[in-house]
Protein backbone atom coordinates (compact mmCIF):
# COMPACT_ATOMS: atom_id res chain seq x y z
CA UNK A 1 0.00 0.00 0.00
CA UNK A 2 2.22 2.50 1.08
CA UNK A 3 5.13 1.44 -1.67
CA UNK A 4 2.30 1.53 -4.42
CA UNK A 5 1.76 5.23 -2.64
CA UNK A 6 5.47 6.03 -2.93
CA UNK A 7 5.34 5.25 -6.47
CA UNK A 8 2.79 7.70 -7.40
CA UNK A 9 4.51 10.33 -5.32
CA UNK A 10 7.49 9.68 -7.74
CA UNK A 11 5.45 9.59 -10.99
CA UNK A 12 3.39 12.54 -9.98
CA UNK A 13 7.14 13.99 -9.07
CA UNK A 14 8.06 13.61 -12.19
CA UNK A 15 5.15 14.62 -14.26
CA UNK A 16 6.30 18.20 -12.27
CA UNK A 17 10.23 17.80 -13.13
CA UNK A 18 10.50 17.38 -8.79
CA UNK A 19 13.63 15.77 -9.66
CA UNK A 20 14.69 19.14 -11.83
CA UNK A 21 13.94 21.66 -9.73
CA UNK A 22 15.64 19.85 -6.87
CA UNK A 23 19.07 19.98 -9.34
CA UNK A 24 17.81 23.57 -9.78
CA UNK A 25 17.70 24.32 -6.51
CA UNK A 26 21.12 22.53 -5.19
CA UNK A 27 22.70 24.27 -7.55
CA UNK A 28 21.69 27.80 -6.83
CA UNK A 29 22.32 27.16 -3.44
CA UNK A 30 25.70 26.49 -4.24
CA UNK A 31 25.60 29.62 -6.06
CA UNK A 32 25.73 31.81 -2.98
CA UNK A 33 27.89 29.78 -0.77
CA UNK A 34 31.60 30.82 -0.29
CA UNK A 35 33.81 29.75 -3.50
CA UNK A 36 36.35 27.24 -2.09
CA UNK A 37 39.08 28.61 -4.40
CA UNK A 38 42.64 29.40 -2.53
CA UNK A 39 43.89 32.35 -4.44
CA UNK A 40 47.93 31.28 -5.01
CA UNK A 41 49.88 32.84 -5.76
CA UNK A 42 48.44 35.89 -5.61
CA UNK A 43 46.76 36.38 -2.26
CA UNK A 44 46.75 33.38 -0.14
CA UNK A 45 48.79 30.81 -0.20
CA UNK A 46 49.12 27.63 2.18
CA UNK A 47 50.64 26.61 5.31
CA UNK A 48 52.08 23.08 5.49
CA UNK A 49 51.20 20.85 8.21
CA UNK A 50 54.33 19.66 10.24
CA UNK A 51 53.77 16.18 8.71
CA UNK A 52 54.06 17.79 5.26
CA UNK A 53 57.08 16.24 2.96
CA UNK A 54 58.43 19.40 1.39
CA UNK A 55 61.96 20.81 0.79
CA UNK A 56 65.14 18.14 2.57
CA UNK A 57 66.67 20.23 5.15
CA UNK A 58 70.22 18.86 7.41
CA UNK A 59 70.18 18.87 10.85
CA UNK A 60 73.03 20.43 12.90
CA UNK A 61 73.45 19.02 16.80
CA UNK A 62 73.91 21.02 19.91
CA UNK A 63 77.56 22.16 18.97
CA UNK A 64 76.54 23.69 15.45
CA UNK A 65 78.00 20.53 13.74
CA UNK A 66 76.28 18.82 11.36
CA UNK A 67 74.40 15.28 12.28
CA UNK A 68 74.97 13.74 9.09
CA UNK A 69 77.92 10.79 9.44
CA UNK A 70 77.60 10.07 5.95
CA UNK A 71 76.55 6.54 6.07
CA UNK A 72 74.91 6.75 2.44
CA UNK A 73 71.57 4.76 4.08
CA UNK A 74 69.59 7.44 2.59
CA UNK A 75 71.53 7.47 -0.74
CA UNK A 76 70.66 3.73 -0.37
CA UNK A 77 67.51 3.83 0.39
CA UNK A 78 66.33 6.44 -1.99
CA UNK A 79 63.95 5.04 -4.87
CA UNK A 80 65.10 7.50 -7.23
CA UNK A 81 68.72 7.48 -6.85
CA UNK A 82 68.67 11.13 -6.07
CA UNK A 83 71.29 11.04 -3.12
CA UNK A 84 75.25 11.55 -3.63
CA UNK A 85 77.07 11.69 -0.40
CA UNK A 86 81.27 12.05 -0.46
CA UNK A 87 82.47 11.22 3.05
CA UNK A 88 85.59 12.72 4.77
CA UNK A 89 87.11 12.42 8.13
CA UNK A 90 87.30 15.82 10.49
CA UNK A 91 90.21 16.22 12.75
CA UNK A 92 88.25 14.73 15.69
CA UNK A 93 87.78 11.67 13.49
CA UNK A 94 84.20 11.80 12.89
CA UNK A 95 82.65 11.06 9.55
CA UNK A 96 80.64 14.23 7.82
CA UNK A 97 79.75 14.74 4.54
CA UNK A 98 82.16 16.60 2.27
CA UNK A 99 79.39 16.39 -0.41
CA UNK A 100 76.15 16.16 -0.05
CA UNK A 101 73.73 16.47 -2.88
CA UNK A 102 70.10 16.17 -3.36
CA UNK A 103 68.52 15.92 -6.97
CA UNK A 104 64.95 17.80 -6.58
CA UNK A 105 64.04 17.35 -9.68
CA UNK A 106 64.50 13.75 -9.15
CA UNK A 107 63.31 12.83 -6.22
CA UNK A 108 59.49 12.08 -5.31
CA UNK A 109 59.19 12.89 -1.56
CA UNK A 110 58.82 9.39 -0.28
CA UNK A 111 60.27 10.40 3.10
CA UNK A 112 62.40 7.44 2.89
CA UNK A 113 65.36 9.05 3.62
CA UNK A 114 64.31 10.20 6.80
CA UNK A 115 63.12 7.12 8.20
CA UNK A 116 66.44 5.78 6.94
CA UNK A 117 68.90 8.22 8.64
CA UNK A 118 70.10 6.50 11.55
CA UNK A 119 71.71 10.37 13.18
CA UNK A 120 68.49 12.47 12.54
CA UNK A 121 69.88 14.21 9.96
CA UNK A 122 67.73 14.58 7.24
CA UNK A 123 64.15 15.53 6.99
CA UNK A 124 61.69 16.58 4.34
CA UNK A 125 60.59 20.07 5.99
CA UNK A 126 57.90 22.72 5.01
CA UNK A 127 59.43 24.61 1.64
CA UNK A 128 57.30 23.94 -1.10
CA UNK A 129 58.12 26.52 -3.65
CA UNK A 130 61.29 25.82 -5.55
CA UNK A 131 60.24 25.77 -8.69
CA UNK A 132 63.08 26.51 -11.60
CA UNK A 133 63.62 27.08 -14.86
CA UNK A 134 67.02 24.78 -14.82
CA UNK A 135 67.03 21.45 -13.40
CA UNK A 136 70.27 22.11 -12.62
CA UNK A 137 69.20 24.41 -9.69
CA UNK A 138 67.48 21.81 -8.67
CA UNK A 139 70.74 20.13 -7.56
CA UNK A 140 70.91 21.22 -4.06
CA UNK A 141 73.97 21.13 -1.96
CA UNK A 142 75.14 20.73 1.51
CA UNK A 143 75.18 24.16 2.89
CA UNK A 144 72.20 25.35 1.37
CA UNK A 145 70.57 21.99 2.56
CA UNK A 146 71.66 23.15 6.09
CA UNK A 147 69.65 26.21 5.34
CA UNK A 148 66.48 25.30 4.18
CA UNK A 149 63.52 26.08 6.66
CA UNK A 150 62.70 22.97 8.99
CA UNK A 151 59.48 21.37 9.67
CA UNK A 152 56.12 23.47 10.10
CA UNK A 153 55.02 24.06 13.55
CA UNK A 154 51.25 25.12 12.62
CA UNK A 155 49.54 23.94 9.32
CA UNK A 156 46.70 23.35 7.69
CA UNK A 157 45.47 26.88 7.21
CA UNK A 158 45.61 29.46 4.72
CA UNK A 159 47.49 33.02 5.16
CA UNK A 160 47.95 36.24 2.67
CA UNK A 161 50.80 35.99 0.23
CA UNK A 162 52.84 38.38 -1.49
CA UNK A 163 54.16 37.54 -4.65
CA UNK A 164 57.69 38.87 -4.93
CA UNK A 165 58.75 37.97 -8.14
CA UNK A 166 62.10 38.95 -8.13
CA UNK A 167 62.80 35.92 -5.72
CA UNK A 168 60.22 34.18 -4.45
CA UNK A 169 56.78 34.01 -2.57
CA UNK A 170 56.76 35.64 0.97
CA UNK A 171 54.54 35.03 3.45
CA UNK A 172 53.01 37.98 5.53
CA UNK A 173 50.91 35.97 8.28
CA UNK A 174 48.65 38.14 9.88
CA UNK A 175 46.69 35.95 11.78
CA UNK A 176 49.13 33.36 13.06
CA UNK A 177 47.59 30.30 11.75
CA UNK A 178 45.55 31.84 8.84
CA UNK A 179 41.88 30.43 8.31
CA UNK A 180 41.12 27.15 8.09
CA UNK A 181 40.38 25.99 4.22
CA UNK A 182 38.55 23.34 4.79
CA UNK A 183 35.36 25.42 6.80
CA UNK A 184 34.06 26.41 3.28
CA UNK A 185 33.71 23.17 1.85
CA UNK A 186 30.02 22.11 1.72
CA UNK A 187 29.05 18.93 3.13
CA UNK A 188 25.80 17.70 2.88
CA UNK B 1 13.93 66.87 -45.15
CA UNK B 2 11.16 63.79 -43.67
CA UNK B 3 12.58 61.35 -45.46
CA UNK B 4 16.27 61.91 -44.63
CA UNK B 5 15.14 62.16 -41.22
CA UNK B 6 13.33 59.07 -40.95
CA UNK B 7 16.44 57.32 -42.70
CA UNK B 8 19.03 58.68 -40.73
CA UNK B 9 16.98 57.15 -37.56
CA UNK B 10 16.76 53.79 -39.38
CA UNK B 11 20.38 53.45 -39.82
CA UNK B 12 21.22 54.93 -36.27
CA UNK B 13 18.87 52.52 -34.93
CA UNK B 14 20.14 49.82 -37.14
CA UNK B 15 23.79 50.69 -36.14
CA UNK B 16 23.19 50.74 -32.48
CA UNK B 17 21.19 47.73 -32.39
CA UNK B 18 24.71 46.07 -33.85
CA UNK B 19 26.93 47.72 -31.90
CA UNK B 20 24.84 46.62 -29.23
CA UNK B 21 24.83 43.23 -29.98
CA UNK B 22 28.23 42.42 -31.02
CA UNK B 23 29.14 43.94 -27.60
CA UNK B 24 26.96 42.16 -25.33
CA UNK B 25 28.53 38.49 -25.61
CA UNK B 26 31.95 40.88 -23.68
CA UNK B 27 29.36 41.10 -20.45
CA UNK B 28 27.89 38.00 -21.18
CA UNK B 29 30.95 35.48 -21.27
CA UNK B 30 31.98 36.87 -18.01
CA UNK B 31 28.83 36.63 -16.73
CA UNK B 32 28.61 33.19 -17.78
CA UNK B 33 32.10 31.94 -16.20
CA UNK B 34 31.27 33.76 -13.20
CA UNK B 35 27.76 32.17 -12.73
CA UNK B 36 29.63 28.57 -13.34
CA UNK B 37 32.17 29.29 -11.33
CA UNK B 38 30.23 30.31 -8.10
CA UNK B 39 28.12 27.24 -8.94
CA UNK B 40 30.82 25.21 -8.71
CA UNK B 41 32.32 26.78 -5.09
CA UNK B 42 34.86 28.34 -7.69
CA UNK B 43 35.29 31.64 -7.91
CA UNK B 44 35.79 32.41 -12.06
CA UNK B 45 37.79 34.41 -13.45
CA UNK B 46 39.67 36.56 -11.28
CA UNK B 47 42.94 37.96 -12.35
CA UNK B 48 42.50 40.41 -15.50
CA UNK B 49 41.19 43.28 -14.16
CA UNK B 50 38.67 43.80 -10.77
CA UNK B 51 37.43 40.10 -10.61
CA UNK B 52 38.14 38.94 -14.02
CA UNK B 53 36.24 41.94 -15.58
CA UNK B 54 38.92 43.00 -18.56
CA UNK B 55 38.74 38.70 -19.53
CA UNK B 56 36.40 38.95 -21.65
CA UNK B 57 38.25 41.67 -23.62
CA UNK B 58 41.65 39.62 -23.16
CA UNK B 59 40.01 36.58 -24.70
CA UNK B 60 38.84 38.65 -27.83
CA UNK B 61 42.06 39.81 -28.07
CA UNK B 62 43.47 36.62 -27.88
CA UNK B 63 40.98 35.15 -30.47
CA UNK B 64 41.37 37.89 -33.23
CA UNK B 65 45.43 37.77 -33.13
CA UNK B 66 45.27 33.63 -33.22
CA UNK B 67 45.85 31.61 -36.49
CA UNK B 68 43.00 31.67 -38.81
CA UNK B 69 42.90 27.92 -39.48
CA UNK B 70 41.57 25.90 -42.35
CA UNK B 71 41.94 22.68 -42.68
CA UNK B 72 43.82 21.08 -46.14
CA UNK B 73 40.83 19.01 -46.92
CA UNK B 74 37.93 21.76 -46.24
CA UNK B 75 35.70 22.64 -48.75
CA UNK B 76 37.03 26.46 -48.62
CA UNK B 77 34.05 28.27 -49.85
CA UNK B 78 31.98 26.83 -47.47
CA UNK B 79 34.37 26.77 -44.66
CA UNK B 80 34.34 30.70 -44.97
CA UNK B 81 30.81 30.65 -45.41
CA UNK B 82 29.71 28.94 -42.70
CA UNK B 83 30.35 31.50 -39.75
CA UNK B 84 28.70 34.16 -41.90
CA UNK B 85 25.67 32.00 -42.53
CA UNK B 86 25.84 31.33 -38.86
CA UNK B 87 26.47 35.34 -37.24
CA UNK B 88 24.20 37.32 -39.93
CA UNK B 89 20.82 35.44 -39.07
CA UNK B 90 20.28 36.25 -35.19
CA UNK B 91 21.03 40.04 -36.44
CA UNK B 92 18.85 40.67 -39.03
CA UNK B 93 15.59 38.66 -36.52
CA UNK B 94 16.65 41.76 -34.22
CA UNK B 95 15.40 44.24 -36.81
CA UNK B 96 11.84 42.91 -36.41
CA UNK B 97 12.04 42.62 -32.55
CA UNK B 98 10.31 45.60 -30.29
CA UNK B 99 12.11 46.92 -27.56
CA UNK B 100 8.67 49.63 -26.28
CA UNK B 101 6.93 51.19 -27.16
CA UNK B 102 8.70 55.01 -27.91
CA UNK B 103 10.19 57.48 -26.50
CA UNK B 104 10.13 61.25 -27.19
CA UNK B 105 13.44 62.97 -27.66
CA UNK B 106 13.51 66.21 -28.49
CA UNK B 107 10.17 66.74 -28.75
CA UNK B 108 10.32 63.81 -32.03
CA UNK B 109 8.53 60.71 -30.99
CA UNK B 110 11.26 57.63 -31.60
CA UNK B 111 9.73 54.12 -31.91
CA UNK B 112 11.70 51.48 -29.79
CA UNK B 113 12.08 49.10 -32.95
CA UNK B 114 13.45 49.23 -36.05
CA UNK B 115 10.09 48.07 -38.03
CA UNK B 116 6.97 46.96 -37.15
CA UNK B 117 6.30 44.00 -39.18
CA UNK B 118 2.79 42.74 -39.26
CA UNK B 119 4.31 39.02 -39.90
CA UNK B 120 7.20 39.47 -37.76
CA UNK B 121 6.56 36.16 -35.90
CA UNK B 122 7.03 34.09 -39.07
CA UNK B 123 9.96 36.45 -39.81
CA UNK B 124 11.54 35.52 -36.77
CA UNK B 125 10.80 32.09 -37.22
CA UNK B 126 12.24 31.66 -40.76
CA UNK B 127 15.43 34.15 -40.62
CA UNK B 128 16.61 31.88 -37.35
CA UNK B 129 15.97 28.86 -39.28
CA UNK B 130 19.03 30.62 -41.70
CA UNK B 131 21.41 29.98 -38.84
CA UNK B 132 20.99 26.40 -38.63
CA UNK B 133 22.73 26.05 -42.10
CA UNK B 134 25.44 27.73 -40.88
CA UNK B 135 26.29 25.16 -38.57
CA UNK B 136 25.50 22.37 -40.64
CA UNK B 137 27.69 23.80 -43.85
CA UNK B 138 30.91 24.62 -40.97
CA UNK B 139 30.72 21.31 -40.17
CA UNK B 140 30.12 19.51 -43.09
CA UNK B 141 33.07 21.64 -44.95
CA UNK B 142 35.78 21.17 -42.27
CA UNK B 143 35.44 17.51 -43.33
CA UNK B 144 36.50 16.16 -40.11
CA UNK B 145 34.21 13.32 -38.43
CA UNK B 146 33.96 15.01 -35.17
CA UNK B 147 32.70 18.15 -37.12
CA UNK B 148 30.39 16.22 -39.51
CA UNK B 149 28.83 14.06 -36.36
CA UNK B 150 28.23 17.59 -34.73
CA UNK B 151 26.38 18.73 -37.85
CA UNK B 152 24.06 15.65 -38.55
CA UNK B 153 23.10 15.67 -35.12
CA UNK B 154 22.40 19.70 -35.43
CA UNK B 155 20.29 18.49 -38.94
CA UNK B 156 17.83 15.57 -37.24
CA UNK B 157 17.75 18.60 -33.62
CA UNK B 158 16.83 21.54 -35.76
CA UNK B 159 13.70 19.41 -37.64
CA UNK B 160 12.33 18.07 -34.04
CA UNK B 161 12.26 20.78 -32.55
CA UNK B 162 11.41 24.40 -34.92
CA UNK B 163 7.77 22.38 -35.45
CA UNK B 164 6.72 22.01 -31.67
CA UNK B 165 8.38 25.99 -31.23
CA UNK B 166 6.49 26.96 -34.42
CA UNK B 167 3.55 25.29 -32.60
CA UNK B 168 3.67 26.36 -29.43
CA UNK B 169 3.47 30.14 -30.60
CA UNK B 170 0.02 29.32 -32.03
CA UNK B 171 -1.63 30.02 -29.22
CA UNK B 172 -0.29 33.12 -28.71
CA UNK B 173 -0.88 34.30 -31.76
CA UNK B 174 -4.90 33.48 -31.81
CA UNK B 175 -4.80 35.12 -28.55
CA UNK B 176 -3.84 38.23 -29.59
CA UNK B 177 -5.35 37.80 -33.33
CA UNK B 178 -2.07 38.71 -34.90
CA UNK B 179 1.24 37.68 -36.11
CA UNK B 180 3.06 41.04 -35.31
CA UNK B 181 5.16 41.24 -32.02
CA UNK B 182 3.93 44.83 -30.49
CA UNK B 183 0.21 43.77 -30.90
CA UNK B 184 1.26 40.56 -29.04
CA UNK B 185 2.77 42.72 -26.30
CA UNK B 186 -0.04 45.15 -26.45
CA UNK B 187 -2.53 42.14 -26.36
CA UNK B 188 -0.78 41.38 -22.76
CA UNK B 189 -1.27 44.36 -20.96
CA UNK B 190 -3.25 42.86 -18.39
CA UNK B 191 -3.05 39.33 -18.13
CA UNK B 192 0.65 37.97 -19.45
CA UNK B 193 0.30 35.07 -21.71
CA UNK B 194 1.73 32.58 -19.02
CA UNK B 195 -1.59 32.44 -17.42
CA UNK B 196 -3.55 31.59 -20.45
CA UNK B 197 -0.43 29.37 -21.94
CA UNK B 198 1.82 27.53 -19.13
CA UNK B 199 1.63 24.19 -21.43
CA UNK B 200 2.93 26.70 -24.62
CA UNK B 201 5.47 28.55 -23.03
CA UNK B 202 7.53 25.45 -21.80
CA UNK B 203 6.90 23.62 -25.15
CA UNK B 204 8.98 26.96 -26.29
CA UNK B 205 11.16 27.41 -23.32
CA UNK B 206 12.46 23.67 -24.12
CA UNK B 207 12.39 24.31 -27.56
CA UNK B 208 14.43 27.38 -27.64
CA UNK B 209 16.95 25.63 -25.20
CA UNK B 210 17.47 23.08 -28.17
CA UNK B 211 17.33 26.18 -30.74
CA UNK B 212 20.36 27.62 -28.77
CA UNK B 213 22.18 24.64 -28.28
CA UNK B 214 22.53 25.18 -24.48
CA UNK B 215 22.74 22.23 -22.14
CA UNK B 216 21.03 20.31 -21.87
CA UNK B 217 20.87 20.27 -25.96
CA UNK B 218 23.85 21.01 -26.97
CA UNK B 219 24.35 17.85 -28.37
CA UNK B 220 25.72 19.96 -31.94
CA UNK B 221 28.81 20.81 -29.87
CA UNK B 222 29.01 18.23 -27.39
CA UNK B 223 32.79 18.92 -25.94
CA UNK B 224 32.73 15.36 -24.01
CA UNK B 225 31.98 13.36 -27.11
CA UNK B 226 32.82 15.41 -29.92
CA UNK B 227 35.60 17.98 -29.23
CA UNK B 228 33.72 20.66 -29.72
CA UNK B 229 31.40 19.65 -32.20
CA UNK B 230 30.63 21.42 -35.68
CA UNK B 231 33.74 24.11 -34.70
CA UNK B 232 35.72 21.68 -33.75
CA UNK B 233 38.24 23.03 -36.75
CA UNK B 234 37.39 26.45 -36.08
CA UNK B 235 39.86 29.22 -35.12
CA UNK B 236 40.52 32.50 -34.20
CA UNK B 237 38.00 35.04 -36.02
CA UNK B 238 36.07 32.87 -37.51
CA UNK B 239 35.34 30.55 -33.89
CA UNK B 240 34.48 34.11 -32.25
CA UNK B 241 31.72 34.50 -35.17
CA UNK B 242 30.23 31.89 -33.87
CA UNK B 243 30.38 32.32 -30.38
CA UNK B 244 28.66 35.33 -31.00
CA UNK B 245 25.96 33.63 -33.02
CA UNK B 246 25.32 31.59 -30.15
CA UNK B 247 25.03 34.01 -27.67
CA UNK B 248 23.20 36.26 -29.72
CA UNK B 249 20.54 33.32 -30.25
CA UNK B 250 20.73 32.94 -26.48
CA UNK B 251 19.17 36.56 -26.34
CA UNK B 252 16.74 36.05 -28.96
CA UNK B 253 15.20 33.48 -27.39
CA UNK B 254 15.12 34.88 -24.18
CA UNK B 255 13.56 37.91 -25.48
CA UNK B 256 11.28 36.01 -27.60
CA UNK B 257 10.14 34.09 -24.55
CA UNK B 258 9.75 37.70 -22.62
CA UNK B 259 7.63 39.37 -25.66
CA UNK B 260 5.34 35.78 -26.31
CA UNK B 261 4.88 35.00 -22.76
CA UNK B 262 5.55 37.19 -20.08
CA UNK B 263 3.92 40.54 -20.76
CA UNK B 264 7.37 42.18 -23.31
CA UNK B 265 7.56 45.77 -21.07
CA UNK B 266 4.60 45.78 -19.43
CA UNK B 267 5.04 45.65 -16.02
CA UNK B 268 3.41 44.65 -12.49
CA UNK B 269 3.03 45.98 -9.27
CA UNK B 270 6.71 47.96 -9.32
CA UNK B 271 6.30 51.27 -11.85
CA UNK B 272 9.60 50.87 -13.65
CA UNK B 273 10.43 52.50 -16.88
CA UNK B 274 9.53 49.68 -19.63
CA UNK B 275 12.01 49.64 -21.25
CA UNK B 276 13.72 48.47 -17.71
CA UNK B 277 11.20 46.19 -17.41
CA UNK B 278 11.84 44.39 -20.46
CA UNK B 279 15.55 44.50 -20.02
CA UNK B 280 14.99 43.24 -16.56
CA UNK B 281 13.05 40.20 -17.55
CA UNK B 282 15.49 39.07 -20.18
CA UNK B 283 18.52 38.99 -17.66
CA UNK B 284 16.53 36.92 -15.52
CA UNK B 285 15.99 34.44 -18.80
CA UNK B 286 19.42 34.66 -20.02
CA UNK B 287 20.81 34.01 -16.27
CA UNK B 288 17.99 30.56 -16.57
CA UNK B 289 19.91 29.63 -19.48
CA UNK B 290 23.42 29.83 -17.77
CA UNK B 291 21.57 28.28 -14.54
CA UNK B 292 20.52 25.26 -16.31
CA UNK B 293 23.56 24.92 -18.34
CA UNK B 294 25.59 23.96 -15.11
CA UNK B 295 23.04 21.91 -13.60
CA UNK B 296 21.88 19.29 -16.24
CA UNK B 297 23.91 16.51 -18.20
CA UNK B 298 23.50 16.47 -21.73
CA UNK B 299 20.64 14.62 -23.51
CA UNK B 300 21.16 11.41 -25.05
CA UNK B 301 20.89 12.09 -28.62
CA UNK B 302 18.11 9.65 -28.69
CA UNK B 303 16.01 10.81 -25.73
CA UNK B 304 15.91 14.29 -27.55
CA UNK B 305 14.67 13.07 -30.64
CA UNK B 306 11.86 11.11 -28.15
CA UNK B 307 11.16 14.50 -26.16
CA UNK B 308 10.60 16.15 -29.03
CA UNK B 309 8.51 14.37 -31.52
CA UNK B 310 6.73 12.14 -28.47
CA UNK B 311 6.18 15.07 -25.87
CA UNK B 312 6.56 18.39 -27.27
CA UNK B 313 4.30 17.74 -30.42
CA UNK B 314 1.30 16.70 -29.11
CA UNK B 315 1.63 18.82 -25.97
CA UNK B 316 1.88 21.90 -28.85
CA UNK B 317 -0.77 20.33 -30.68
CA UNK B 318 -3.05 19.76 -27.43
CA UNK B 319 -2.69 23.41 -26.69
CA UNK B 320 -3.71 24.59 -29.68
CA UNK B 321 -6.41 22.71 -29.82
CA UNK B 322 -7.73 23.88 -25.84
CA UNK B 323 -7.07 27.57 -26.84
CA UNK B 324 -9.27 27.08 -29.85
CA UNK B 325 -11.95 25.16 -27.59
CA UNK B 326 -12.13 27.90 -25.25
CA UNK B 327 -12.30 30.84 -27.73
CA UNK B 328 -15.27 29.15 -28.75
S1 LIG C 1 62.39 11.77 -0.26
FE1 LIG C 1 62.58 9.75 -1.22
S2 LIG C 1 63.11 10.20 -3.34
FE2 LIG C 1 63.47 12.08 -2.20
S3 LIG C 1 65.62 11.99 -1.65
FE3 LIG C 1 64.49 11.09 0.07
S4 LIG C 1 64.46 8.91 -0.37
FE4 LIG C 1 65.02 9.93 -2.27
S1 LIG D 1 71.68 12.00 6.07
FE1 LIG D 1 71.50 10.32 7.53
S2 LIG D 1 71.30 8.51 6.25
FE2 LIG D 1 72.06 10.12 4.92
S3 LIG D 1 74.27 9.91 4.95
FE3 LIG D 1 73.75 11.38 6.53
S4 LIG D 1 73.52 10.18 8.38
FE4 LIG D 1 73.47 8.72 6.70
Amino acid sequence: MSRALDRTGIWIGWAFFADLTNALALTFGYMFSRPVTMQYPDKEKWLPYSRYRGHHFLKRDDEGEIKCVACELCARICPCDCIEVIPYEDEKGNRHPAKFEIDMARCLFCGLCEDACPADAIALGQQYEFSSFSSADLVIGRDDLLGKPGKATTGGGVVAARLNTEQDVLVETSEPQGYNWWRNIRRT
Amino acid sequence: MELVVALGLIVFKVALLIAILLLLPLPLTWLERKIAGHIQQRMGPMRVGWHGLLQPVADGVKLLTKEDHIPAEADRFLFKLAPILALAPPFVVFVAIPFGESVSVLGTKITLYVSNLNVALLFVFAVIGIEVYGVIFGGWAANSKYAVLGSLRTCAQMISYEIPMGFAVIGVVMLAQSMSLLDIVRAQANVWNIVYQPVGFFVFFVAGLAEAQRIPFDLAEAEGDLGAGFHTEYSGIRFAFFMVSEYAIMLLTSVLAVILFFGGWNGVLVPLPPLLWFVLKVAFFVYVFIWFRFTFPRYRYDQLMAIGWKVLLPLSMANIIITGVAFL
